[in-house]
């Protein structure tokens, strides 16, 4: 190959370079777009000049705003997919355009965004503790001011001007976005140094920006109430958790580098073309590397998501689908089970679809470890959820509450406080926060339609999902604290005294209560309240089950006085030939041993599910 | 710079080219107005009372008179123009007359109502901003708030001190005889201690000794002499499931200590085990201490919680005094001021008025935490001649909690949920010689909006002469870099 075809190559491969961010996008839209809906759900953004104020107290505030705006089109995945990309893009193009890159090391400025792609794509359950308000959008937008920085300083050239813009601008972008604007004005004055034209006092340009670097967030200490140690780093995405940040700020840092290198990318026009292949290729594997290495990939993750989603549109229809659909995909996976998540939002759309007698013991139970690192209580993730359905508003609300004071508001939080706020009759709370949605782009609707509701009781009781959750808040108030145990607390509620006032309801919800605590005694007492109140035409199918393998065990003679299905019993029949096969055996070894349609029954339930950690 | 832009914008476009309409038609009642600034008494010193007119209309225009001045306000969103405000106020009686026009373009009259200039409040407060929450704090402030303008600064928020790794939670501000030279708070969790501002310095101390319970919570500064009374308390909380309240706050156990500031010491003023002692209050010559308590002869160890939380709506705190000599620092004998039980009621949070004559506390069904219970009011309580009422003129469907006196004891402060059920807003309501508290009204904003855009809560109001004269920054550094100089223990001195 001769040095004309050598020099080609990077420039062919430069040329590819747009592949990238479709495949991105595409990638983002068709495979993660729950992901991106919850980062959506957990942000809010209103166009209100009171609210927007409120951004002002601190630096970077305004870069968050701005990324809290972006982060909005998320409700749409493919369209905030596209905006995010598009903003990446640019922020690649861009660079390479400022700084006069030469496109056959192209890729070298697809880096940066390639880092910013891993970092929001690798998070996986960090989702649930990233606290910084528009951190999806935050490093690109930041990136792209730092650019802005050099463009904007390049523009005064005389050395007096340079000093002064450098450290007007230098200020205020560092209120403005923070870190980055610290690292713009570090980039510029890099730009500065090195630039080829005859720049006077280039010296004192960098000793003016490195002064502003210093001084910029130590001149905004006294104004401002954020911890000490953070005031270079702020604007970088933060998050609640007890882990040491600097670790998880490490890769945005280092994307800076790449971009504070980037200016001395000139040098490379004296290298052997041999080396400009080498480095074309690295970065091309760099930018697709650095993403697909670090993608965070769960199953349970992603069917998680799709299951809340599900609940938080009241499909409850597909959530037992969603389980079944990756049950059946995992069948050949031995150490696969469901997370407790699954689980429990299993239960919840059973019971909102009236299946749960039928369907309770359907699926495969489990208590699988959620793949990651930090700790994610299950109330963080479906706290409000569960509180708000089974009928605990005030369940509810607190952990609307305690979200809000750790994350800050949400769209899914002022939902669910609106809600419950309705529910209780609090027309002039719930219109404080169906304000608050009112004034978004795509939550507007909704709290249009809610608003009838409040104060009109008529209404809520015909109104879904009120309908569904009025008739299970029959009991006299009761105070306790979950102690972050969601489903713990929902046990302790559903299996304690039976109100007085109990509805048809809350007897079928008591009863699968009863029937997943294998307490025969308060079996048999839910069991005739169910009986009494819902009067069925016939008994559900694992009802039955509980019913006749109790009546078994205890010998009551309600074996003969209950209508048992012929297929009940012969299932326990056949159960009880396969169990003396088997012997004792553990949960895991148990359901490789049975066929599924024993392991789907109450008995393996009964026997063979145990030792289940719920949270 | 908070709100400047609007405000600006608002007063430029509203308080321009705006005619008082000809002929109009008149409506039999007062305007519809939030917040409800109709017919209050307000101190002569105090921001403009803006508001925003809740009738359905087109357009709107609001005319203020006081003497020979007018102002007239364009739009639903009256914002009044500061200096304007200044000269209205000086008539003593400002008039305001609400117009509002129909769709068919016809004017209609409401019935005016009036701002009554009063005597002069302490021009400061200060209170602590917190998220409706249960138990985390990830951000907390004390903040104080120039009452004569619109300009709140923060004292101190626990951003500057916690970590990632560690939290940190601030809470229970006071200061002595309404000045900030001497002043305290708590910090609890990482670099915990209790901040005290001596004569303008600062320090930190751990007041848990091995002797008492906890360190210090509710606050009372002696008077005249370097003491703090306080109560120690083991603070557990609830949820309701489907109440109004939302929580249910108590102590399994609290006791009242007393701190001595010269000497960095605690002494116990009182730790019966089958009483619950909390909400240490001074009368003004420092010669009385009055607080609460509850006899609880319940279990000890592990059920205790449990049993209290299944008991709780037979807790009923009374009304006790103690006397106190602080020269000799001896305490009298227990008395009782008020049998709550007697009524099956509960009082908290007594405050005595400066001049000595009244005291003011909340009063609800059961309990120790007003906050959290709808049904928490005022009841006061005349030190004279041993009467008391419930301050109808102050009490609202919704919870009313702490309060406090002004320094001239013409005003009080109060917190209460009147507004939404939830978020804790600060309320104040002039006192005349009779004891006759005048119609509550909200503490001004710029924006009349803000309250109910605002999503946290406004926590412990208290007045203050003047601004706290050490800054955040300060304090961070303080808190950060010093530990916590741990009290001495001193056995009780004989009754």
């Amino acid at each position: 190959m001769n040095q004309k075809e050598e020099n080609k190559i990077p420039v062919l491969i430069s040329k590819t370079r747009w592949i990238l961010p479709i495949a991105v996008w595409a990638i983002l839209s068709f495979c993660t777009p729950q992901f991106l809906q919850k980062v959506e759900e957990r942000s809010f953004f209103e166009f209100d000049l009171f609210w927007f104020c409120g951004f002002l107290d601190k630096p970077s505030g305004i870069l968050s705003w701005c990324s809290l705006f972006f982060t909005q089109f998320l409700y749409i995945p493919w369209l905030g997919a596209l905006v995010w990309v598009l903003l990446l893009t640019l922020s690649a193009e861009l660079t390479r355009i400022v700084f006069r890159m030469p496109s056959q090391i192209s890729f070298c400025t697809y880096i940066p965004a390639a880092i910013f792609i891993a970092y929001n794509m690798s998070m996986g359950y960090m989702i649930y503790l990233m606290n910084h308000p528009g951190f999806f959008f935050l490093p690109v937008l930041g990136y792209l001011w730092a650019l802005l920085t050099v463009i904007a300083l390049r523009k005064a050239e005389k050395p007096v001007t340079s000093i002064v813009f450098t450290v007007i601008w230098g200020f205020a972008g560092y209120y403005v976005a923070g870190f980055y604007g610290l690292a713009g004005i570090a980039a510029a004055a890099i730009d500065k140094a090195v630039s080829k034209n005859k720049y006077r006092g280039r010296m004192l340009s960098l000793a003016v920006a490195a002064a502003v670097v210093i001084l910029a967030p130590i001149l905004f200490l006294g104004t401002t109430t954020y911890y000490l140690s953070t005031a270079w780093t702020i604007g970088i995405p933060d998050h609640v958790h007890s882990v040491s940040l600097e670790r998880l700020q490490l890769p945005i840092i280092i994307a800076f580098l790449f971009f504070l290198l980037a200016p001395l990318s000139g040098m490379l026009e004296k290298m052997a073309s041999k080396s400009i292949v080498y480095i074309q290729c690295t970065a091309l594997t760099a930018a697709i590397a650095i993403p697909a290495i670090s993608w965070y990939r769960d199953s349970n993750f992603k069917t998680e998501l799709k299951m809340i989603q599900a609940a938080e549109n009241l499909e409850w229809e597909n959530i037992p689908a969603l389980l079944n659909r990756l049950s059946t995909e995992k069948e050949n996976d031995s150490s696969w089970q469901p997370t407790r998540v699954m689980v429990v939002l299993k239960d919840l759309a059973l019971i909102k679809t009236g299946q749960e007698g039928n369907r309770a013991f359907d699926f495969e139970d489990g208590d699988k470890d959620q793949k990651r690192r930090w700790d994610v209580q299950m109330s963080m993730q479906i706290g409000w959820i569960m509180g708000f359905h089974y009928g605990i508003p005030g369940l509810c609300q607190r952990w609307c509450y305690e979200e809000s004071m750790l994350f800050g508001w949400s769209n899914t939080t002022l939902k669910y406080n609106a809600m419950t706020s309705i529910l209780f009759g609090n027309t002039e709370l719930a219109n404080k926060y169906l304000n608050k949605l009112g004034h978004t782009l795509f939550y507007n609707k909704w709290a249009k339609k809610q608003r009838p509701l409040c104060n009109d009781r008529n209404l809520i009781e015909k109104t879904a999902p009120y309908d569904q959750i009025l008739p299970l808040m029959c009991y006299d108030d009761l105070i306790s604290s979950d102690q972050e145990g969601c489903e713990i607390f929902l046990k302790r509620h559903f299996n304690g005294p039976s109100p007085q006032n109990s509805t048809p309801l809350y007897d079928r919800v008591s009863l699968l209560f009863a029937i997943k605590s294998k307490d025969p005694t308060l079996f048999w007492t839910r069991f005739f309240l169910y009986l009494d109140s819902n009067n069925p035409e016939k008994i559900d199918r694992y009802y039955q089950e509980a019913a006749y393998l109790y009546s078994n065990l205890e010998n009551n003679g309600l074996l003969e006085a209950l209508p048992f299905d012929d297929q009940v019993k012969k299932l326990y029949d056949s159960f009880k030939a396969t169990s003396s096969k088997i012997g004792p055996k553990s949960m895991n070894e148990a359901r490789n041993l049975f066929p599924a349609n024993l392991r789907h029954t109450f008995f393996y339930y009964y026997y063979y599910v145990n030792n289940l950690n719920v949270f | 710079m908070k709100h400047l832009i609007t405000i600006a914008a608002i007063l430029g476009i509203m308080v321009s080219c705006a005619k008082v309409p000809a002929s109009t038609g008149t409506v039999d009642a007062e305007p519809s107005i939030f917040p409800d600034y109709t017919d209050v008494v307000i101190p002569s010193n105090i921001a403009p009372l803006n508001f925003r007119i809740e009738e359905k209309a087109e357009k709107y225009i609001t005319v203020f008179t006081g003497g020979s001045q007018k102002i007239i306000v364009k739009g639903d969103k009256v914002v009044i123009p500061p200096k304007k405000w200044e000269k209205l106020k000086k008539s003593g009686l400002i008039v305001i007359q609400v117009y509002a026009m129909d769709q068919s373009g016809s004017w209609r009259s409401f019935i005016p109502f009036t701002y009554s200039v009063s005597d002069e409040i302490d021009p400061y407060i200060s209170y602590r901003i917190i998220p409706v929450a249960v138990e985390s704090y990830q951000e907390l402030s004390i903040r104080e708030r120039n009452l004569t303008s619109f300009k709140e600064d923060i004292i101190f928020s626990n951003t500057m001190v916690q970590t990632n790794e560690n939290g940190t939670c601030i809470n229970c501000h006071y200061y002595k005889n309404y000045t900030t030279d001497n002043m305290l708070f708590h910090v609890r969790q990482y670099k915990g201690g209790t901040v005290l501002v001596l004569d303008g310095k600062l320090h930190k101390v751990n007041m848990k000794t091995d002797s008492t319970l906890s360190a210090g919570v509710y606050p009372a500064w002696h008077p005249t002499h370097d003491y703090i009374a306080l109560s120690n308390n083991r603070t557990h909380q609830s949820v309701h499931s489907v109440s109004h309240d939302k929580l249910e706050v108590l102590d399994d156990i609290s006791d009242l200590i007393l701190y001595d500031i010269k000497n960095n010491a605690v002494s116990i003023i009182e730790n019966d085990s089958c009483e619950l002692e909390n909400y240490p209050a001074w009368t003004p010559d420092g010669k009385k201490l009055y607080y609460v308590s509850y006899k609880y002869e319940g279990g000890y160890g592990e059920k205790r919680k449990n049993e209290m939380f299944l008991a709780r709506k037979d807790f009923h705190f009374n009304l006790y005094s103690k006397s106190f000599d602080p020269d000799t620092r001896t305490w009298g004998p227990t008395k009782m001021e008020f049998d709550a039980a007697a009524l099956d009621s509960s009082i908290t949070w007594p405050r005595i008025s400066p001049n000595g004559k009244r005291l003011l506390a909340c009063i609800s069904t059961h309990g120790v935490f007003p906050l959290d219970q709808i049904v928490s009011d005022f009841i006061m309580f005349n030190l004279e001649d041993g009467s008391y009422r419930h301050v109808d003129e102050l009490n609202s469907p919704f919870a009313e909690s702490y309060h406090c006196w002004s320094s001239n004891g013409k005003w009080v402060m109060f917190s209460t949920r009147r507004e939404d059920g939830v978020h804790t807003r600060l309320y104040f309501s002039h006192i005349d010689g009779n004891g006759h508290f005048s119609k509550p009204f909200a503490l001004p904003q710029r924006d009349p909006d803000y309250s109910r855009e605002f999503l946290y809560a406004y926590n412990i109001p208290e007045f203050m002469k003047e601004p706290v004269h050490i800054t955040p920054r300060q304090f961070a550094s303080f808190i950060s870099s010093s530990d916590a100089t741990p009290s001495e223990y001193e056995s009780k001195r004989g009754e």
